[in-house]
This record gives structure tokens, sequence and C-alpha cells, in this order.
């Protein structure tokens, strides 16, 4: 009903219509089982066409052999069936072409669902129905409900038989009308016993199965449904084309009215069965108000579990705002509580206005349970008596004055001082202060102030109504005044609850990880009731995994409060209705995947906004919960990926690396072998020396692997002794071919490391290595060592190609290689990761710095690679 | 005697080590280059009657190398890798190389492939009418086919198989290569027609013959010497 606010009709819905008006009619006779009459209603109604000198041609009618249908036809034209051969017999069957060229206003067709014998133009007769709609003929035709297509399965699972013959629900969609022929099921029972149906050995078997009365039942309340459905359509179709605003009672609709009373519960029950009744859907309907709690938020989600919807408002009108939804929506039904009349009540009005206001719904007054349950916060119930003491001092004390300075203060000023103390009572404290305060007022007004003085007789007519009017504006006043107060209370209780849940979130979302969340979430709970506390499902059950203050545990009859919550998704202890004794809270923490465990806090009472506050705070939980877990879960999925890589990183590197020096092995010897005779000296001792050179290269790249999977296997045993710099930098530099020229430069103070002898040399030498492979042949390669307080920098320095910024410390990760063009350097991408894992073993520290700051800016930007390591 | 030059492009010195000398003491003359420019400048300048191609340069891939190569140069190009991807064999192929061998290779095989490759270069001969190969006469136009003097009954498309793996005896042609000419572009991916018809053929063209048409795995195939 888009347009149903501005009166207009929609558009398309006047569109569809007027693409109907070239075609013919369709109406469907729609019968919930054989026998119902169909055939027999729609002769009558046509004959009676008839008579008013319609042309009406019967296209074909089933009589299945009954003598009554045959003699209904009468005087009906009817068109002659069309012979079709088919597998040695002869089928009749409906002759759609001659019923074209005849071209009646109105045609009847039998048993819309009806499957045309084969080589007829269409396979079903629905669908020679729809060409003679196409063609601007009229037609009636029949058609049994479980012949529906979305309903086959339906009825097969009811009576035990499947139909064969289906149409599809769109045909039934495409009739402008539908009559619903309805026969109750004993009715049938006795017309087929009685041979009106079928021949009587045929009547009784099908009595037996088909015609069960469950089944005629069932199928029976099939059919009403959906014709009711399609009735429902067309009204709503009807109300677009013409916009006309609601209501337009057709297929029921329930409207379940849930307040903050106990009856909430009973109204959401009761409005249930009755849409279960009635096959209507449910909607439970709520007006927030500030005094909303518990009980509301569990009628409205039963009205859920019940399978109803739900929807809530906020607005000021009560009354204005049922009616603007139920006459929105087409509501049929409003169930609401009966409350007692003992005080002025706005359901009251509204029970008033709504039977007042229209015929369009039925009201259904659900009473009020006998014992209704405790009030969930009864500590904020009692009554305080300081408020009126202080209005009656305040009065009393104004009082006096007044009397005493009777001479200077007119009578109606004090009228208005009262006024303002009413005011002032009902803004401080509540609408029963002020309402005590008018009361008090009046009275004391009148006594004291109104001649005769201290009678409670008043002499002139005119003060009467002076007073009555002081009355009327002190109880009004303070009315306004305390609900201006409550709402304020409510709001600004709504906005600390929001503020907290927004903080929270935002501390949440600073948690990284799942015990972070945890705390956080705890503590929350802590600030806000005294004790907070998490439990997740895991392998071993519910488990506390944080609790504020730390430490807490729970008993018994917690725990189970708390597995109950878990289970059954509810929330427990404290303020609900199970196992309310507990004095802990428990919010169950629902994810996408399921309950993932207990939010537990230990509050003193549950007062609304606690309440709401818990949920939020357990929605956020549950939420952080999830994220991290996932997070998790990616990080997990991030390392299998990243040793994955790692692999097939070796495995390239394998390759290429021990496939060359291979190659040239191999070339080399067979040179030698094949053509040995024919090189000269030389050559012959340079292919030799080739061989050898390769080999020890690849023994280089095993020594390194083993290395590596030694530093990997957590196998790696380190000595920690006095080393002296110069000798391991020596012994590295001659292990080094290319690396000759290095220059050593070492710190007197830096003479001594404590260190590993044996896997400071391979550090070292691996850094030459690197410092070689990444140089052009002649340039400078040094070794450095200086002190810097108890530690010593030993540095290797090289003026090659650099590293990239970016690069910088991924050059120590296993099988990375520097790229140069398009190809990386040979090596086995071991060589610097080796020489971290090593130095990090013997408590140092490797960093690499790329371009030099020591060297000219317009030459090669080279490397220094630096551990730190303890001085000895 | 010198009976070719041969331009080795690897940047790996060892490899030039031993090909050196292997390549000069089975006669031919061996030209060096390690970078890929290098290499295009010299298949420029030196006209060499044959290229050895490794596929990892350190400056241009070789496959781009083998690309710009085949723009100006007819060279039969033999890829040497140590990259056993099958799928760098094959683009290489698809892109004018004329073999590959796979480090480390056998040094033997490596001068079989050289030659077949020379003499394949030797003899472009132009679309002859027959072509004779190890007791096997096939005509190139006629669709007609004799095996040791008798008739071979082949389908069309066997003929045409045949015609081309005799055509290019002693070098790989790929899934590729094969089924474009054959079937047209659009059937590049369906090599399940070319095991079909590789099998009809082994079993016409008798042991011998069967035996010298080899599968190179993930490939094509090949028909010896």
């Amino acid at each position: 009903m888009a347009n149903q606010d501005d009166g207009r009709p929609d558009p398309d819905a006047l569109l569809a219509s007027a693409e109907r008006g070239s075609r013919g009619h369709l109406k469907i006779f729609l019968g919930a089982a054989p026998g119902v009459g169909k055939t027999w209603e729609m002769l009558d109604a046509a004959l009676a066409k008839r008579e008013r000198g319609l042309d009406v041609v019967a296209g074909l009618i089933e009589t299945h052999g009954r003598a009554g249908t045959l003699r209904k036809i009468g005087a009906l034209e009817l068109l002659p069936r069309r012979a079709v051969p088919y597998r040695g017999q002869t089928l009749e069957e409906f002759d759609l072409d001659a019923a074209l060229t005849r071209r009646p206003q109105l045609l009847l067709v039998d048993e819309l669902a009806h499957t045309n014998a084969a080589g007829l133009r269409h396979a079903k007769r629905w669908q020679d129905v729809q060409e003679l709609l196409e063609a601007g003929i009229d037609v009636w035709s029949t058609v049994n409900v479980q012949h529906l297509e979305s309903l086959n399965d339906q009825v097969a699972r009811i009576t035990g038989i499947r139909v064969a013959e289906t149409i599809p629900d769109t045909v039934l969609d495409m009739a402008d009308e539908i009559e619903l022929i309805d026969l109750p099921p004993n009715e049938l029972r006795a017309r087929l016993e009685e041979g009106h149906i079928y021949r009587p050995d045929v009547a009784a078997r099908a009595l037996r199965d088909f015609f069960r009365e469950g089944n005629l039942g069932a199928l029976r309340e099939m059919a009403l449904r959906r014709a009711a459905q399609r009735i429902d359509k067309d009204v709503t179709h009807y109300m677009r084309t013409r916009a006309i605003p609601g209501p337009w009672p057709v297929a029921e609709r329930v409207l379940a009215l849930v307040g903050a009373d106990a009856s909430a519960g009973n109204v959401v029950r009761h409005a249930a069965r009755l849409a279960e009744a009635l096959r209507a859907p449910l909607t439970a309907f709520h007006i927030e108000r500030t005094n909303d709690d518990a009980r509301v938020q569990a009628a409205l989600d039963l009205a859920v579990q019940l399978g109803g919807n739900v929807v809530t408002q906020n607005a000021t009108d009560l009354v204005r705002a049922v009616l603007d939804y139920a006459g929105q929506n087409n509501i049929t039904h409003i169930v609401m509580g009966r409350l007692p009349a003992r005080r002025w009540r706005p359901r009251l009005r509204l029970a008033d206005a709504l039977t007042r206001q229209s015929a369009a719904f039925a009201l259904h007054f659900v009473p009020v349970p006998a014992a209704p349950a405790p009030r969930p916060a009864p500590a904020r119930r009692k009554t305080d008596f300081e408020p009126y003491l202080l209005a009656s001092a305040l009065l009393g004390v104004v009082t006096v004055i007044g009397v005493a300075a009777d001479k200077y203060v007119p009578q109606e000023a004090m009228g208005l001082i009262f006024t303002g103390i009413i005011v002032a009572m009902a803004s401080r404290s509540g609408r029963n202060a002020g309402l005590f305060s008018a009361l008090l007022a009046f009275l004391l007004w009148n006594f004291c102030f109104l001649p005769p003085v201290y009678t409670f007789s008043v002499a002139d007519p005119r003060d009467v109504v002076a007073l009555l009017v002081f009355l009327l504006v002190g109880v009004l006043t303070g009315q306004l005044a305390g609900r201006v107060r409550q709402e304020a209370g409510a709001a600004a209780s709504r906005v600390e609850a929001l503020r907290r849940i927004s903080l929270f979130g935002q501390r949440l979302s600073r948690a990284a990880t799942l015990s972070d969340v945890l705390a956080s979430a705890a503590e929350e709970a802590a600030s806000m009731t005294g004790s907070g506390t998490v439990l997740l499902h895991g392998p071993h059950g519910l488990r506390p995994e944080a609790s504020r203050p730390a430490g807490i545990s729970l008993d018994e009859a917690a725990t189970a409060a708390a597995e109950w919550c878990f289970a059954h998704g509810v929330e427990t202890g404290i303020g609900t209705s199970t196992l309310p004794s507990v004095p802990w809270r428990f919010l169950p923490l629902s994810s996408n995947a399921g309950c993932i465990g207990v939010l537990g806090a230990k509050p003193d009472a549950v007062p609304p906004p606690l309440a709401q506050a818990l949920a939020a705070l357990a929605g956020q939980t549950a939420l952080a919960v999830e994220r991290a877990r996932l997070s998790l879960h990616t990080a997990r999925a991030q390392a299998q990926e990243d040793s994955q890589k790692l692999r097939n990183a070796l495995l390239s590197s394998l390759s290429h690396d021990l496939r060359t020096p291979l190659t040239s092995i191999r070339g080399a010897a067979e040179t030698l072998t094949q053509a040995g005779s024919a090189l000269d000296e030389p050559t012959r001792a340079d292919l030799l020396a080739s061989i050898t050179q390769d080999t020890a290269r690849m023994t280089k790249f095993l020594a390194n692997i083993m290395d590596m999977a030694r530093v990997e296997a957590g196998g790696l045993t380190v000595r920690q002794e006095r080393v002296k710099l110069e000798e391991v930098a020596e012994a590295a530099i001659a292990r080094v071919s290319g690396a000759l020229y290095t220059r050593v430069n070492i710190a007197p103070d830096a003479t001594y490391a404590r260190a590993d002898p044996a896997l400071l040399e391979q550090v070292i030498v691996n850094l030459l290595d690197n410092a070689v492979k990444y140089s052009p042949p002649d340039s400078h390669i040094s070794v450095n060592a200086v002190r810097a307080g108890n530690k010593l920098r030993l540095s290797v320095a090289d003026a090659g190609v650099g590293i990239a910024p970016g690069e910088l410390d991924a050059v120590f990760d296993s099988f990375f290689r520097a790229r140069r063009g398009d190809r990386v350097a040979p090596g086995t991408g071991l060589g610097l990761a080796i020489a971290k894992a090593f130095t990090e073993a013997m408590g140092g520290t490797i960093s690499a710095q790329s371009p030099r700051t020591d060297l000219p800016a317009d030459g090669m930007p080279g490397t220094i690679i630096t551990m730190e390591l303890p001085a000895a | 005697m010198i009976s070719g030059r041969i331009l080795v492009v690897d940047d790996e010195p060892q490899i030039h080590r031993f090909l050196g000398p292997a390549l000069s003491a089975a006669g031919y003359e061996p030209l060096r280059a390690e970078r890929g420019d290098d290499a295009l400048r010299q298949a420029a300048s030196a006209a060499p009657d044959l290229v050895l191609l490794d596929l990892g340069l350190p400056d241009i891939e070789g496959q781009e190398v083998l690309r710009r190569l085949r723009a100006f140069s007819e060279v039969p190009v033999i890829i040497l890798s140590a990259r056993d991807q099958e799928a760098q064999k094959i683009t290489a192929l698809d892109s004018g190389a004329d073999d590959y061998v796979e480090k480390p290779f056998a040094l033997g095989e490596l001068l079989a492939r050289i030659r077949t490759a020379l003499r394949r270069k030797g003899q472009t001969q132009p679309a002859t009418q027959q072509l004779d190969f190890n007791g096997l006469r096939i005509n190139a136009t006629a669709a007609k086919a004799e095996l040791n003097g008798a008739p071979l009954a082949l389908t069309k498309r066997e003929h045409a198989l045949l015609l081309l793996l005799v055509r290019n005896h002693g070098r790989v042609l790929t899934h590729r290569q094969l089924l474009t000419a054959l079937w047209g572009p659009a059937h590049t991916e369906d090599v399940a027609y070319l095991r079909v018809y590789i099998g009809q053929l082994r079993k016409k063209l008798g042991d011998t013959l069967s035996a010298k048409l080899k599968t190179e795995p993930g490939v094509g195939y090949r028909l010896e010497e």
C-alpha cells in the first residue's frame, strides 16, 4: 500500500488491470475433493447466465457417468469432442479449434488439470484455456485443490495418494474469480454412499481410501485456505487500485498488545492460540515506555518463539499508534490484557478507544493471572516518605508565613505560591509527591485562607470555583512535572547505558587477543554490578575464562544456572524466571555459530536499564569473542600458508642450487671422458678444477641446509666463551673465496666477545659470502668491531648493490633472495637467516642498514650488517 | 674442421667452462653470452648456426629473449633449463624453440640434439610431394602412404598427423602445435584427441617406427631419427 498516504491509486496495479481488460475472464470453481459438486455448480451458474441472454457454450463437461449432471447440461449447446487415436484406441478430447471458431461469449471447460492426449496442440488443458483467454473468450473451469502443484506434496502426505495431474499455482492466480465449492466431509461421504459420485463398488473402495473423513477434512481446509489467500490478494489489489485505506478484513491477522504488566505473557499466548486456530499471522505490538521491564522482553521473545513477529514503536499517543498500525496492516483481531480498574491507566483508555473506534477489529481481553509474578525490582518500589515530609514542611512553613503576613499577601498569591511548590515537588520527587502536594495545598489553602477561615467550608461560591480550578491545576501540573522528571530520568539512564556500551565497544576493539576480550567483558560486568565472569564452552564443557574480581568461583546453584543459560540460550538467575534465587544473572553469548558461552554478573537487583545494558554487553562480548577467534583462526591459516610457501621456496631452491653444480660436474666429467684426448692439458685441468669447485659449492649448500634444520629443530647447543674477534674474523675470511682483501678493524676495547667461536665464525662467513655475492669484484669489504657499553658491535660492510628499503627486515627470512632484474642471485637464501638464528642463539641481535651513509652518494649504495654481542 | 657456430647463453660461468671445450672438441665454434641483451646482439652480428638458451637470465627473461630472437632469426634454438616446470618448456617450444634439454643433461644427448637441429636446418626443403623416412613413404598431397612398399591405410587426420611428425622428425612438437595444425585453434586443450590418433598411428606403423614415435610426457610428441 505504497500510495495509501497520498490517496492516489498505485500505477502498477492500474496497469495490471488494463492488461487484463483485453483478455477473456477466467473463473475457477475450486473444490476440495471429487464429488463436491463443482461441475454442478458451474452448470447451474452458466444456465442462469444463459437465461440472461449470454451466449454460453459447454466446451467440455465431464459427467463421470452421473445421470444428474448429464441432465443438468440440458439445453446448453455442447461442443462435439475431438477423437484422438491413441495406442489403438480412440480418446475423446476437448476440441480447442472448434471452440476458437465457435467463439462463444462464455465457454465451460471442465477439469482444468486434465492432461491432453499426445498429438494435441498443448500438453495440458490449462494451456488450452490460456489460449482461449488470449483469444478474448471468457472461460469457466473447475479444479480440485489437490491438483495444485504447491500442495501436491502435502496432499500426498495426507492422503497417501500422489496426484499425477497438476497445474501450476500461477494458473489459479491467473483466474479473475475463484468460487470455492464447499461441502462438509460427512455430507460428501453421504453423497458417495448414496452413489451420486461413483458406482457402488468403486464408491466402497473410495470411502476406505481417499474419502476418509480425515483426508476430506484436511483437503477442505487446504481449499479454504488457498481460496482465502487468493481472495486476500484480490483485496489488496482492489485496495491498491482504489487507494482505499484499510482495514479490509479477509484473512485473519492477529495483533497482541504487549505492555509492561503481568498479563503480557498471557496476552501473547492467547493471541498465538487464536492465530493458530485462524491460521493467521501473529504480530506482537509494543509501544516503548520508560517503565518497560523484563516481562515485556520476555513476552516479545515468546511471540517470536510462537512464530509471530514483533513490532515496537516509539509513540506518545498509544491509541493513535495502535489504530494506525492495525488499520494499515488489516488487523482483524486485537488481543490485550484486562486490568483491574483500580487506577487511571492508559490501557483502559485504549480499550475504550478501540471499542468505540471501529467495528473492524475483534477485541479480545485476556485476564491478568490471579497471582501476578512479583515485580522484579521490589527494592525500587519501597515507599520513601522523605518527599512527603518535605512537601508537608514546605507547605506548612509557607502557610504559617502566609497567615502571619495575611495583611500583605492576597490569598490568590498564596494559590500561586502553592502551585510553585507543587511543581517543584513533582519535578524533584515524582508524580506521587506532586499529587500529595497538590492535595495538601488544596486543603491548606481552603482551611487557612479562604473565608470562613479555619474551616473547610467556603462562603463565596466564586471561591469554590477558584478552589476547584486550583486543585485541577495542581493535579495536572503535578502529573506533568512528574512525568517529565520520570522521562528525563529514564533518558539519562539510557544515555548512561549507551555511553558505557560505546566505551566498552571501544575497549573491545582495542583488545588484541581472546583473553583481553574476556577480561574486558568481565571487568565491565563487574563495574556495572560488583562481580563479573565470562564462561566459554570448550571441549571440557562450560569453563570460567575470566572473572572480576579475580578468583571468584561459582557455587553449585550458580553453575547450574550458567549451564541452563548456555543450554537453553535464555537469561537465568536473579530477576528471571529460571533459578531466580541465584544471586548471579547469566546471559547467553550468542553468535552466528550458536551459543558460545555465558556472561555472568552479580547485581543486587536487576532494574530494566541494567538488564538492557547487560544484554548489550553480552551481545558485544559475543561478537568480540567471535572476532578474536576468527582472527586466531586466520593467523593459523596464515602460518600454515607461510610454511607452505617456505616449503615451495625450499624446493625451488633445491632445484636450482643443486642442479646447476650437478650439471656442471656432470658436463665437465663427460667432456673429459668423451673428448679428453682432443683437449689440451690446461683445459683438462680447468675442467677438473671446475668439478672440485662445484662439489665444494654443493657441500656448502648442504651444510647450510643442515645448519638451518638444526636451528629449526631447536637442537643448537651454544657454548659461551671468551672469544678473540680478530682470530675468528681471520678464520672466516680464509674460508670465503673472494673475501681475501677484506679489511679488519677491531677497536682496542672490542677485542673479546662472549660467544660461541664456531657459530660466530659461521655467522661471519655467511655475512662475507653475502657481501661478496652482492658486490662488484674489486670493491672493498670490511669487518669492524667497536664497543658500545657492555656490548660489542661487529659489522660487515660492503659497497655493493645494497638492499631495497622495504626488504631490510626480510633479508633475514629463510629463502629470501634479493632480486637482481628478473633473476635471483645464486645461493640458498639461507645464509642471512642462519646468521640471524646463530646470533640470537648467542644472545645477540642482528640488523641491516642500506644504503651506507659513509659512502659517496653517486656510487653503489652498499650494505652494513651489524650484530651486537655481549662483551667479555 | 668447424661444422657450425653455437651461441651458448647461460649466466652460470661453470656451464660455459665445460660446454666451451666440449663443443670445440665436437667440432663446433662456441660463442659465449651471459646476459640476454648480449645474446641478442651476438645472434644478430655473429649469425650462429644454433643457440643454446638458458631460461633464467639476469637481465631479460629467457622466454623474452626467444621471442625477440624469433623476430629476426630462424636459427634453431635448444632450451637449457634448470627449471623443470613443464609450462616453461611448453611456452618456449610454442614460441619457436626447436627442442629442450633439462639440466643436468648428458653431454651425449645434448650433442645428438644439436646435430638433429642443425641437420633439419640444412634440409628445410620446399614442401616436397613425397617424403621418405625409415621405410615410410608418405605423399604430402594425395593422402597416401606406403610402409616398406605396402600401402598404409590412413584416415585423413592420421595422414595429416603423420606428415607433420615426419616433416619435423627429431623435434618435439607440443600438443598445442599439433592440435592447432590439425584441429584448429579452438581445440588446443583437447589433448585426448591426440592420444587417440597417436595410438592408432602406432598400431598401423609397426614396431620399428612406432618405437621411434616418442611421447614427451606433458609436453608433446617427437618422431626420433
